[in-house]
C-alpha cells in the first residue's frame, strides 16, 4: 500500500490537481487510472462502468513521453492518429506541429529534438486526439517559459470546451488556482 | 462431500494452510525416512543381482524414482501455476514456487545418477538418447522458471505470476519437446541403447518392490519439503499480516519449534 | 488497419536503426569463421556438419535480437500508445512479431545460402534449407516475442531470454535441421517440413495470447 485512500470525482470542465511528496505514488495512481497498471486496492469507476469506454475517451501523457526516436515528428504523430483510428493529412500535421512551436520539424527525427521539443511533440498528441479526459503527469517539466504558457492555454481551452484534466504538477501557481479539486497523497 | 469442499477452501487461505499442514510435517518426514531407508537397504543390499548388469544396476533405485519425481513435480508445478495465473491463489503460488527447486534437484539427481550408471554400463558418462536429452531439457525448463522468478526481485508477487506463466508454457511444450526428441533419436544413427532400461522391464517382484518403495519414499519426501518451503514462502510474502506475527512471536514459539 | 500501422512503424524503426538488421548477419559471419578455424578447412568435415551449423547459426543470430522487441517500447513509453488503444493486445503482438520477422527473419533466410556455401553444404540441400528457414523464422520471432515480453522490465534480460526460449525452440531445431540433413542424404524432407508447419501453426495460435499475458503482468 503506497498511499492512504483517496476519493475523487471528476466531472467535465473540472481540473483536479494531484500533489504529494516524491515517492508517494502520484505516477502509480495516474497509471492506474489510465489503465496501464492494476490497483491492488480500491477502484476506479467511470460514469458508465466500462473501462474500455474510459480508455477511448481519455489520454495519458506520462513521464515516458512515448515518442519513437527513430521516427520523424510527423511520423510519430501519424502513428498516434492511425493507431487510434483517425485519419490525418500531412497538412494537418504540419499545422499542428507549427502551433506547437515545432514548425519545420516535420521531417526531423524525434531523437534529434531537445528535451523541451520532445515534450512539445508529446503534447501535440493531446491536440491530435482530442479526448475528453486528459491525464497529465508533470507536463510542465522541460518546457520553457513560452512553452508553459502555451500548455496552460491549452488546458484552459480544453476545460472551456467541456474536457476534464487530472494533473500532477509542482510549483505551478496558475494550475493550483485553476483547480476544482486538490488532492494531496499521504503516505499510507 | 461438503467437508471435502470446505477442507479445500480452507487450504486456500494462507493461515489455515499453515495451521493444517503443520500437523502433516512430522508424519511425512517419518514416512519418507522410513520408506527411504527400507527401500535403499533392500535395493542396494538385498535385491537379487541382475543377470545382465550384475550389481551396478542398483542405481536405478535412486535414478528411476528421481526421474519419476522430476516429471511429477513439473506436472504439479504446472497445475499450481495455472491456479496462480488464473485465480491468483496465494497458496497455489507458494506451492508452485516451493516445488521448483525440489523438481530441479530431482532432475539433476536423475541426470547425475544416469551418468554414473552409464559409465560402468556403456562405457560413457553421457549419451544423447531420448530420455536423457529430454531430461536435460526439463532441467532447462526448471531453470527458466527459477531464473525469471529471481530476476524480478523488487516485486515478488509479479515475479511469481511471470514464473507461473513460464511454468504453464513449459507444461504445454513438454509433450511436444518430448515427442520431437523421441522422433529425433529414432531417425538419427546413434545410440539405440536406453540408459534407463525402463522400469517396465523389471519382472522380478523382489526387484520391483524396493523400486516402488523408493518411489513412495520420494513422494513423501517431496510433500514434506514442499510443505516446509511453502510455509516459509507464505510467511515471507505475508509478513505484514497478523497471522504471521502470531506464528513468529514468542507466544507462538512452541508451534515453530515443534 | 491498426495492425498494419503498428507493423509499418516497427519496420520503419528497424530500418532506420540499421544495426538491428546487420547484427544477426555479422554474428553469423563471425561465428561461421570459427568452425574451419576449429575443425580444419577439410571440405568433407564441414559439409557433414553444415546442415546443423547453418541452422543453429540462424537460430542463435535471431536470439540476440529478441531483447529489444518489447523493452524499447516499454522504456520510451510508446507501448502505452498501442496498449491503451482499441487494438487488441494479441493482435499488436502479432504485428510486432511479423515486423520482427520481416526485418530479422527474411535477411537471415536470404543470407543462409551464403553461410551454406561457406560450409560446403551439398548443392541439393539449398532449396530445403531456404524452405525450412522460411517456415521456422516466423516461429523464432513468435517465441522471441514471448521471451521478450517476459523479461520486458529487466535491465539485462538477454541471458534469461536464452534460457527461456531455447528449450522451446528445440522441436523447431530438430525438425528444421533434420529436414536439411535428410536432403543431404538424398531422402525426402517432407515429414520434417510438415512438422515444422505444425509448429508454426501452434506458435501463431498460442504465442500472441501468451505474450499479451506476459505484457499485462509486467505492466501491473
Amino acid at each position: 500500500m503506497l498511499f492512504a485512500p483517496v476519493n475523487l470525482e471528476l466531472k467535465p470542465r473540472q481540473l483536479a490537481l494531484l500533489s504529494g511528496a516524491n515517492g508517494t505514488g502520484k505516477t502509480t495512481l495516474m497509471e492506474a487510472i489510465a489503465g496501464i497498471r492494476l490497483l491492488s486496492a480500491g477502484q476506479v469507476q467511470f460514469s458508465d462502468n466500462n473501462s474500455h469506454t474510459w480508455q477511448h475517451h481519455s489520454h495519458y501523457l506520462g513521464h515516458k513521453l512515448g515518442n519513437k526516436g527513430a521516427l520523424t515528428c510527423a511520423e510519430n504523430l501519424a502513428f498516434v492518429a492511425q493507431i487510434n483510428g483517425l485519419d490525418v493529412t500531412e497538412r494537418e500535421l504540419s499545422a499542428l506541429l507549427a502551433s506547437a512551436g515545432l514548425a519545420g520539424y516535420d521531417f526531423q527525427q524525434a531523437s534529434d529534438l531537445s528535451a523541451g521539443q520532445k515534450k512539445r511533440l508529446a503534447v501535440c498528441r493531446l491536440l491530435l486526439l482530442n479526448k475528453t479526459f486528459w491525464l497529465l503527469d508533470e507536463p510542465f517539466v522541460n518546457l520553457d517559459h513560452a512553452g508553459c504558457d502555451w500548455l496552460f492555454q491549452l488546458i484552459t481551452a480544453h476545460l472551456d470546451q467541456g474536457g476534464a484534466v487530472l494533473i500532477t504538477a509542482h510549483d505551478q501557481q496558475n494550475i493550483t488556482a485553476l483547480a476544482h479539486h486538490h488532492i494531496t497523497l499521504e503516505p499510507a | 462431500m461438503n467437508r471435502i469442499v470446505k477442507f479445500y477452501h480452507e487450504l486456500g487461505s494462507p493461515p489455515s494452510f499453515y495451521r493444517i499442514t503443520q500437523h502433516w510435517l512430522k508424519p511425512m518426514l517419518l514416512l519418507a525416512v522410513l520408506l527411504g531407508v527400507y527401500g535403499l537397504v533392500e535395493g542396494l543390499f538385498f535385491a537379487p543381482k541382475d543377470y545382465q548388469q550384475g550389481d551396478s544396476y542398483r542405481i536405478i533405485f535412486v535414478h528411476v524414482p528421481a526421474a519419476w519425481m522430476s516429471l511429477f513435480i513439473y506436472l504439479g508445478m504446472g497445475i499450481a501455476g495455472i491456479m496462480t495465473f488464473v485465480w491468483r491463489m496465494k497458496v497455489a503460488e507458494a506451492v508452485m514456487m516451493a516445488s521448483v527447486p525440489i523438481g530441479a534437484l530431482f532432475t539433476a539427481i536423475t541426470l547425475l545418477t544416469g551418468m554414473l550408471w552409464g559409465k560402468p554400463m556403456w562405457g560413457t558418462y553421457w549419451d544423447w538418447d531420448a530420455r536423457m536429452t529430454s531430461e536435460l531439457i526439463l532441467l532447462f525448463l526448471y531453470l527458466g522458471v527459477m531464473g525469471i522468478y529471481s530476476a524480478y526481485d523488487e516485486d515478488p508477487r509479479k515475479a511469481a505470476r511471470l514464473a507461473s506463466l513460464v511454468a504453464i508454457i513449459g507444461l504445454v511444450m513438454l509433450p511436444i519437446i518430448r515427442y520431437s526428441v523421441v522422433w529425433w533419436t529414432s531417425i538419427h544413427q546413434g545410440s539405440s541403447i536406453s540408459l534407463m532400461g525402463g522400469a517396465s522391464g523389471i519382472q522380478d517382484w523382489s526387484m520391483l518392490r524396493p523400486l516402488l518403495v523408493m518411489a513412495l519414499a520420494t513422494k513423501f519426501y517431496y510433500i514434506y519439503v514442499l510443505l516446509k518451503r511453502a510455509q516459509t514462502y507464505l510467511m515471507k510474502t505475508e509478513q505484514n499480516k497478523q497471522w504471521v506475527k502470531n506464528v513468529v512471536s514468542p507466544h507462538g514459539a512452541q508451534e515453530v519449534s515443534s | 488497419m491498426r495492425f498494419w500501422t503498428l507493423l509499418r512503424r516497427d519496420v520503419l524503426v528497424a530500418w532506420r536503426k540499421k544495426s538491428g538488421l546487420y547484427q544477426p548477419l555479422v554474428f553469423q559471419l563471425l561465428v561461421v569463421t570459427m568452425f574451419p578455424l576449429g575443425l580444419g578447412a577439410g571440405a568433407q568435415t564441414l559439409a557433414k556438419i553444415s546442415p546443423a551449423v547453418v541452422w543453429i547459426l540462424a537460430l542463435l543470430s535471431t536470439l540476440i535480437t529478441f531483447e529489444h522487441l518489447f523493452k524499447d517500447d516499454y522504456e520510451d513509453g510508446s507501448m502505452d500508445l498501442y496498449y491503451l488503444s482499441d487494438m487488441s493486445l494479441p493482435m499488436a503482438v502479432l504485428a510486432k512479431a511479423m515486423a520482427h520477422w520481416i526485418t530479422t527473419g527474411i535477411p537471415v533466410i536470404l543470407f543462409a545460402p551464403i553461410i551454406g556455401m561457406l560450409l560446403h553444404l551439398p548443392n541439393q540441400s539449398f532449396g530445403i534449407l531456404l524452405l525450412s528457414l522460411a517456415l521456422a523464422t516466423p516461429i523464432f520471432s513468435l517465441l522471441g516475442a514471448v521471451g521478450s515480453a517476459l523479461t520486458m522490465n529487466l535491465r539485462n534480460g538477454g541471458m534469461l531470454i536464452s534460457v527461456l526460449v531455447l528449450p522451446l525452440m528445440s522441436p523447431v531445431l530438430i525438425f528444421g535441421a533434420g529436414a536439411v540433413l535428410e536432403s543431404t542424404l538424398g531422402n525426402s524432407a517432407q515429414g520434417h517440413l510438415l512438422m515444422l508447419l505444425g509448429c508454426l501453426v501452434l506458435a501463431i495460435s498460442l504465442a500472441p495470447v501468451t505474450t499479451a499475458a506476459a505484457i499485462r503482468i509486467n505492466l501491473e
